[in-house]
């Protein structure tokens, strides 16, 4: 599988991080996690568990019949698991550095405003 | 049943056969679990998400998998090409040919065209700025107002743009509509930019070359050639990155992208076969351009299709036989 990883690639292994889900689970769960911007549809959501699947990220946990509705359930494999640790790790490093270059760049700015203010003064 | 999941079984035919029996009963009982109770239809975009994923099933099970990225990257490169152009195509507009040429003019502009290259450019704007439910019905917009504008001409009797301005135009919207749903913020800056060093570009550069007089001004003639040629090194280059074994996604956009290169090129390509290429000519080379390239296209397609490793047919996801 590709990496850096695709947004809704990454909210389907994070949302399967937690326990085994089947496909309206994970919609649900994907739009929360995203608060609503990512919204799967049941054809895209199955395409990206083919891939996830093939890849071996992805396991089949088990199959239940709700209401006459075949319901399959996913789990995260631990390649799977490996692999979103690692990229959320890489992200985490990244938001870390934007987040000291922008504390940086904050404390700058008022450092400059504060001289200039005793500048005027 | 339900007439509901009726409904969305047959919907399900985009799939291959194997497919549909694999994971059939699995995507429409979530589609069912997803649907407002009392709907008895599913909704468009469900049709279009089921097409789609059926297509990319297809795809997958005859070992096509980069066909798809391909038509992605041909659709970005079309649309940058197609910003450039419209945002070029607006300064002749702005600036009529002079009432001695004998050129209706539609209002303040040259022709119906303006309509059109203002579609264009807020489709640019559109997916620069705007989010993407509205950039994607601004992106329709702009292909169904160059599609619009010869028959709207011919019955109102208003000018329009040539037809080596609008046929290219048309080609690469229609190609432009397989844009990916969702691109990098840092790129969607790019149709944009785009628009404005063209328009920048073609209001200071160009009078000193020459005055703009219309569309059939000398130096019109080079802007489809110059679009045509950039885009042509810029598919090449996508198609000489070395790739993954069976990633030919580059080599796809490139035979995607060869007919409105060629309709781009229409005159220099005339001119091969007459050195001043008359109607006829032209439109024997635009009707041959429209043949081939699809044809190279599909002639590649089968090809790869039949050497590429199939997908075996998809087992079980649960047990794991075969079915």
């Amino acid at each position: 599988m590709d990496t850096p990883l695709r947004e809704p690639t990454y909210l389907i292994l994070t949302a399967l991080a937690g326990e085994p889900m089947h496909g309206y689970g994970l919609i649900g769960e994907v739009a929360a996690l995203s608060d609503g911007r990512v919204s799967l549809r049941p054809g895209t959501l199955y395409g990206a568990l083919d891939r996830l699947v093939d890849a071996g990220l992805v396991q089949v946990d088990r199959e239940e019949v709700v209401d006459g509705r075949l319901r399959r359930y996913y789990r995260l494999s631990p390649d799977g698991a490996g692999t979103l640790s690692a990229e959320t790790e890489r992200m985490r490093r990244n938001v870390e550095a934007a987040t000291t270059r922008l504390r940086r760049r904050a404390a700058s700015s008022a450092g400059s405003t504060a001289r200039l203010a005793g500048g005027l003064a | 049943m339900t007439e509901l999941e009726r409904r969305y079984l047959r919907l399900l035919w985009a799939y291959p056969a194997a497919y549909r029996r694999a994971r059939g009963a699995e995507i429409v009982g979530t589609y069912l679990d997803l649907a407002a109770p009392g709907r008895r239809w599913p909704a468009p975009a469900d049709a279009l998400d089921l097409a789609r994923g059926g297509l990319a099933a297809r795809l997958r099970a005859a070992g096509a998998t980069d066909l798809l990225p391909g038509v992605r990257l041909a659709a970005v490169l079309a649309f940058l090409a197609a910003t450039a152009l419209a945002a070029h195509w607006m300064v002749p507009e702005l600036r009529p040919a002079r009432p001695e040429y004998g050129l209706q003019q539609v209002g303040p502009f040259a022709s119906l065209g303006a309509v059109v290259w203002a579609a264009w450019l807020a489709a640019a704007l559109g997916q620069t700025l705007a989010p993407r439910r509205y950039a994607r019905p601004l992106l329709w917009a702009a292909v169904l107002a160059t599609a619009l504008v010869v028959p709207v001409s011919a019955v109102t009797g208003l000018s329009r743009p040539p037809l080596f301005v609008v046929l290219p135009q048309l080609v690469l919207g229609v190609i432009a509509l397989g844009l990916p749903p969702r691109v990098p913020h840092r790129a969607r800056v790019v149709p944009l930019a785009v628009a404005v060093l063209v328009v920048v570009f073609t209001q200071t550069a160009v009078p000193r070359i020459g005055p703009i007089v219309g569309y059939r001004d000398v130096w019109n003639f080079q802007a489809p050639v110059a679009v045509g040629t950039v885009l042509l090194l810029a598919a090449v280059a996508a198609a000489l990155r070395p790739g993954r074994r069976w990633d030919f996604r580059g080599g796809w956009a490139l035979l995607i992208l060869l007919t409105p290169i060629g309709l781009l090129n229409l005159h220099e390509l005339a001119q091969l076969g007459q050195r001043n290429p008359d109607w006829a000519t032209l439109a024997a080379t635009a009707v041959a351009v429209s043949l081939l390239g699809p044809g190279l296209l599909l002639a590649a397609l089968s090809a790869r299709l039949q050497a590429a490793p199939q997908q075996p047919t998809p087992p079980c996801p649960t047990c794991g036989s075969s079915r």
